[in-house]
């Protein structure tokens, strides 16, 4: 693929991004979330339309309108998604939309064979007549990747096939890996995780903000450098005072929290405690256990073990609409599916925070004229620029529902705010509205849990960060300014916190 | 004496209780194949009306039972057009296009029913069905008569219910159809066009609804009224509910619904003051029980109701 | 731009509704200026006509208020003719109670338990949809099927009529019947408390605390969840109001037509009121505006077809029509406003 460019209104998802790989060979396309990895992909397997640039395939340039033509092409792909069906078998969904011999009285048995087979061929032990219903993600996978394989393909394309996997299964996987390598399969692995890309391939390509970074071989580099190309940046001035109140009362504390799914831990054991006047940020890729996180202490999600504690106060089994009532405050990272009604306007949806307090609600009749009151003074104090009280929210610009949002949420100085990806999406005026009003919360005393993928607000704002990877907290660094940004990103990509670094490192 | 006369109203019964339940096991059938691939079709009332007038003014007409049936057919099929049309390309509310649809041919033929023949005390009738028996095997006691001395119909629709039990369950048609309906994602982008196969189920939803309705007029009945259908539609929903989606299923439970109607006409004529409704409700809480108890078996197709959007950008 | 559109496209509904209705009157042979005058005369010619279309509106009205509740609510409430019919059964049967009653306390003791029977009778459906995700849809059709059933069971035995063969219920203490409120219509206080209901539904919806919460349910269930109210508490609570106001129109029936409990008494209303609600936009006034639009539609046809041969069923054409045509009126629009987007990206 050559100079591919792709852009989303009016954004640069890939900007002259280039990538080469030769038969045979298990070649990693690299970067954070947002980089633009699995833009590129899906423009070469025909879901997204490229704007400019060209592929060439086996010497041929080609332009897949359809995943189908992909796959007749011989290339396939495995998303994050998985789509099967889960109430059919193992080999229906492998020959699902194939016309196979004796089309449409299928024998069976002789494909259950040849299927079988490929399953043993490659040591995956699952019996093609398993309803795909019964089976562990992991399990998905392999019929994912066995589906390819049935359709020859000659390139498969994984998209972060390990993040759903335990280190047993991503182990076996690499086997795979290997021998695919050995028959002459190419393989693209998309990732994040340094230490996988630097165990299974052969080279990678390094992409960051939509445009390429390197392309190096794997064995001529090591994280040190793969991070760098990653995640290197230069550290933006900080204009945060550093916490010169140092109470030692805990304002939010997590005591070994853990949380399940599927019988599988997504989150912790997890322990931290924020004190209060402080904030701390929760650095991460994006899918490493941040949402069971917030919704743990939200109380949206259930914690299978371990506790929450707000103010000293044990609120594990509790409501979420106690723990509001206790001071907990909440700006979520999808605004418009767990904080915003869109189709209410503004005064109802201040409501939604409010609608528990006696000066807004009393005999069960809602006191609009409070209402309305508390709406025009967060729309004052808050700069919120709206075509009027009644006029549904969804009309208001995406800095303007959150600064709705934080308006509302900050009313009343919760001692405990928990800020999941506060600014995603805001411009530039809108971020530091938002940073600047969390700063101010912080200086009054409310301990504060920032989650982000963005590093430079992690930088801006937090007193100390904890590196979370795959649920667990990888490390505690204190932001004293002299942060290794390279060690950072190894530790959020996996890389264990035993390996030198220069930073300061609390518990 | 008395065993051959109870042989005789046992056979009778059971014969009476095949044919009542044919209409709603070919209706069942339909819907089988619509529910599958992914859109509820509420307005399976509308399609069986529209196939009962049809052929019976067609038949009435011509005086031929076999272009009435088509004629019926053609009718089922154009209502399932337009829910088709609704569901699948303007993505509307299925249920709420089902009963729109409702009304609107409940009107519409009642209406054509008073132009065509006005008002009159006597019901216009139309060549019906004959019987035809099987040699040999009409002879079996009870069984005989009950299976093999019936209509077409009757026929057709067992050789109906094995082909569709066949054509699900042992053809890749009828896997690409289940995956339609339970992850038309997956089956989108495994090539199959969704669209197309909900348009097609639809299509046989309005074939079999439609022959159901002919049957009611064409074999059961003889003749028309307004709203002769009168609910048979919604019955058949339980049916198809009642029977998992699976064909033999579907029969199994129209012949439940059937006996209990075959039985209230029987205690009635019999002047037993047993109110009969205690019958008629057995199938309704029947279906109520199956549906608590299959929960978590999550027995219906997982994209029923929700009309497929494909976001290409 | 868009408000221009919008006004277009029910202008052209209107349009292609008439012209259907033309053709239509044409097909019987009917005179098309004549059966229009006799559609209107038939509704506005008389004050029985005018009342007619009031006494029509009471079920469609006070249903569909239910219906609508619980659309907000995303319970889609198929089974609104089964509560009407509990609401009914429980009339009759408190009457028989207790029989001796003044209207005082009769009436309304009347409207409760028609108000709690169908709210109960839709409440069963409600839970198994919270509490295990099973469809209402098809759960409240199988639950009117049963609740018809279930009275025709009783009038013929406990609540039968011991002086008449048929099937009914005997008359209604006097206490319990419905005053009329124009002599000599049919017009029943149960218009009036359609009335009180839409006024009640507007208050609860829009003034209170709970009715609050249930838009916020129905709109955002996740957003509901986050800001810490308990989604199927509210979901249960909707499909016992819904069913409620349901009941009501039974009792409404009853206590203000019949004077008697026996079958079959409702033609259908508690489909109708879904379509009533479906047009009324869920919204207590636009629902009364829909039902007395449907009353006088089934009203007038009625005159049409003494006065002009055209036959009554139009009007079921015109209705089922009208509702397709919305349905797919925003097929339309979105098609036009999808066009529009791609040539400016």
């Amino acid at each position: 693929m050559k100079d591919i460019d792709k852009y989303f209104f009016g954004k640069a998802a890939n900007d002259k991004v280039s990538l080469e790989v030769k038969p045979g060979e298990i070649h990693a396309l690299l970067g954070e979330n947002g980089a633009g990895k699995t833009t590129l992909m899906n423009i070469l397997y025909g879901i997204y339309q490229r704007d400019g640039g060209r592929i060439t395939w086996k010497g041929e340039e080609i332009h897949f309108g359809s995943p189908r033509e992909a796959i007749d092409n011989r290339i396939g792909m495995v998303h994050q998604h998985f789509m099967l069906v889960p109430t059919l078998t193992v080999s229906q969904n492998i020959t699902l939309g194939l016309k196979s011999e004796g089309h449409p009285f299928p024998n069976r048995r002789s494909i259950d064979e040849k299927i079988r087979e490929l399953l043993s061929a490659y040591n995956v032990h699952i019996s093609p007549t398993d309803k795909v219903s019964s089976l562990s993600v992991g399990g998905e996978q392999w019929v994912e990747i066995i589906k390819l394989l049935y359709r020859n393909a000659e390139l498969l394309i994984l998209d972060e096939p390990t993040a759903v996997l335990t280190p047993q299964e991503t182990e076996r996987l690499f086997r795979v890996l290997e021998k695919l390598r050995q028959e002459g399969h190419s393989v693209i692995i998309i990732t994040h995780r340094i230490p996988e890309v630097l165990e299974i391939t052969d080279r990678v390509t390094i992409l960051r903000d939509g445009r390429n970074v390197a392309t190096v071989h794997t064995s001529e580099t090591d994280s040190v450098e793969l991070s760098h190309y990653m995640i290197g940046r230069e550290l933006k001035t900080i204009s945060r005072t550093p916490n010169t109140v140092s109470p030692q009362e805990e304002g939010l504390g997590l005591d070994e929290l853990t949380v399940e799914e599927n019988g599988r831990s997504v989150l912790g054991p997890l322990s931290l405690s924020v004190r209060k006047g402080e904030m701390i940020g929760i650095a991460g890729v994006d899918g490493n256990g941040q949402k069971y996180l917030a919704e743990a202490v939200l109380g949206v999600r259930d914690c299978s073990a371990g506790k929450v504690r707000l103010l000293g106060g044990d609120v594990s089994s509790a409501s979420i609409q106690k723990r509001k009532d206790m001071g907990l405050g909440y700006i979520a990272e999808d605004r418009q599916n767990d904080a915003l009604i869109m189709d209410m306007d503004m005064r109802e949806n201040v409501l939604l925070r409010m609608y528990s307090k006696r000066e807004y609600v009393k005999t069960g009749f809602i006191k609009y004229a409070n209402v309305d009151e508390t709406a025009k003074e967060m729309i004052e104090t808050y700069n919120i620029k709206t075509a009027g009280l009644g006029k549904p929210v969804r009309y208001l610009s995406g800095g303007n529902q959150q600064k709705l949002i934080l308006a509302r949420e900050l009313a009343g100085s919760p001692p405990v705010i928990i800020a999941f990806h506060p600014t995603r999406g805001l411009d530039i005026g809108a971020t530091e509205f938002v940073r600047q009003k969390l700063l101010e919360r912080r200086a009054s005393g409310s301990s504060i849990l920032l989650i982000s993928s963005d590093l430079d607000e992690i930088f801006a704002l937090s007193d100390r960060i904890a590196v979370l990877f795959h649920g667990k907290i990888m490390a505690v660094l204190e932001n004293d300014g002299n942060v290794d940004v390279n060690y950072l990103g190894r530790l959020m990509a996996g890389e264990s916190a035993e390996s030198g670094s220069n930073s300061r490192r609390v518990e | 004496m008395i065993e051959t006369g109870l042989i005789a109203a046992l056979t009778a019964f059971l014969s009476a209780t095949l044919r009542m339940a044919m209409p709603l096991t070919l209706a069942g059938l339909g819907e089988t194949f619509s529910e599958k691939s992914g859109i509820l079709n509420i307005g399976l009332e509308a399609i069986m009306l529209s196939g009962a007038f049809f052929s019976f003014i067609i038949a009435f007409m011509t005086q031929s039972v076999l272009l009435g049936v088509c004629a019926g057919i053609a009718g089922g099929i154009a209502v399932s057009s337009i829910h088709a049309y609704l569901s699948i390309h303007c993505k509307v509310n299925q249920t709420i296009a089902g009963l729109a649809l409702n009304f609107l041919i409940m009107g519409l033929t009642s209406f054509l029913f008073l132009i065509v023949f006005g008002k009159s005390t006597t019901l216009p009738e139309c060549p019906v069905t004959p019987k035809i028996p099987i040699p040999v095997l009409s002879q079996i006691p009870i069984v005989g008569p009950v299976l093999f001395n019936q209509d077409l119909f009757v026929y057709f629709t067992f050789i109906a219910i094995f082909l569709a039990w066949f054509f699900i369950h042992r053809t890749e048609w009828g896997v690409s159809l289940h995956a339609v309906g339970e992850n038309p994602k997956a089956a989108d982008s495994a090539g199959l066009n969704v669209f197309r196969i909900r348009y097609l189920s639809t299509i046989a939803n309005g074939f079999f609804g439609g022959l159901a309705g002919s049957y009611l007029t064409l074999g059961l009945l003889g003749f028309f009224m307004e709203n002769i259908t009168s609910g048979k539609g919604y019955i058949a929903l339980v049916v198809v509910i009642l029977g998992r989606r699976n064909p033999p299923g579907i029969l199994l439970a129209a012949l439940v619904v059937g006996a209990a109607e075959a039985l209230q006409f029987r205690m009635q004529t019999a002047g037993i003051p047993v109110p009969s409704q205690l019958f008629t409700m057995f199938p309704y809480v029947i279906t109520v029980l199956v549906l608590f108890l299959a929960v978590g078996k999550s027995r219906e197709p997982s994209a029923l109701g929700i009309p497929y959007i494909r976001s290409r950008r | 731009m868009e408000r221009l559109k919008a006004a277009l496209s029910y202008i052209l509904i209107i349009v292609i509704i008439l012209s259907l209705a033309v053709v239509l009157i044409l097909s019987v042979g009917s005179d098309v200026p004549k059966s229009f005058m006799s559609f209107f005369r038939g509704i506005f010619g008389s004050l029985y006509g005018f009342s007619e279309v009031l006494v029509r509106a009471t079920p469609l009205i006070l249903a569909g208020l239910g219906v609508s509740i619980g659309f907000r609510t995303g319970f889609i409430n198929i089974g609104a003719e089964g509560q009407i019919y509990w609401g009914a059964i429980a009339v009759t049967t408190t009457a028989y109670l207790f029989p001796g009653l003044p209207a005082l306390i009769a009436i309304p003791l009347g409207i409760v338990a028609g108000f709690v029977a169908g709210g109960i009778w839709a409440l069963i459906p409600g839970y198994l949809k919270a509490r295990f995700g099973i469809s209402e849809v098809i759960n409240t059709i199988m639950f009117n099927y049963i609740a018809i059933n279930i009275l025709g069971i009783l009038v013929r035995t406990v609540l039968k009529d011991p002086e008449y063969p048929l099937p009914m219920s005997s008359k209604l203490p006097d206490g319990f019947i419905f005053p009329l409120l124009m002599y000599p219509t049919r017009l029943h206080l149960g218009f009036l408390i359609a009335l009180i209901a839409m006024v009640l539904v507007y208050v609860l919806m829009w003034k209170s605390s709970p009715g609050y919460k249930l838009r916020v349910v129905g709109l955002n269930q996740r957003a509901s969840l986050c800001s810490g109210i308990p989604v199927k508490k509210y979901i249960v609570f909707s499909s016992l109001l819904s069913g409620g106001f349901a009941g009501i129109a039974g009792v409404g029936e009853i206590a203000g037509i019949h004077y008697k409990l026996l079958e079959g008494f409702s033609p259908g209303f508690g489909y109708v009121a879904i379509i009533v609600a479906l047009l009324g936009k869920n919204n207590p006034f636009g629902v009364t505006a829909a039902g007395l639009g449907i009353a006088a539609l089934q009203v007038g046809s009625l005159s049409m077809q003494r006065q002009a041969g055209v036959p009554a069923s139009i009007s079921w054409i015109i209705m089922g029509s009208i509702v397709l045509l919305i349905l797919a009126r925003s097929t339309l629009l979105t098609f036009f406003a999808e066009k529009e987007k791609e040539e400016k990206v």
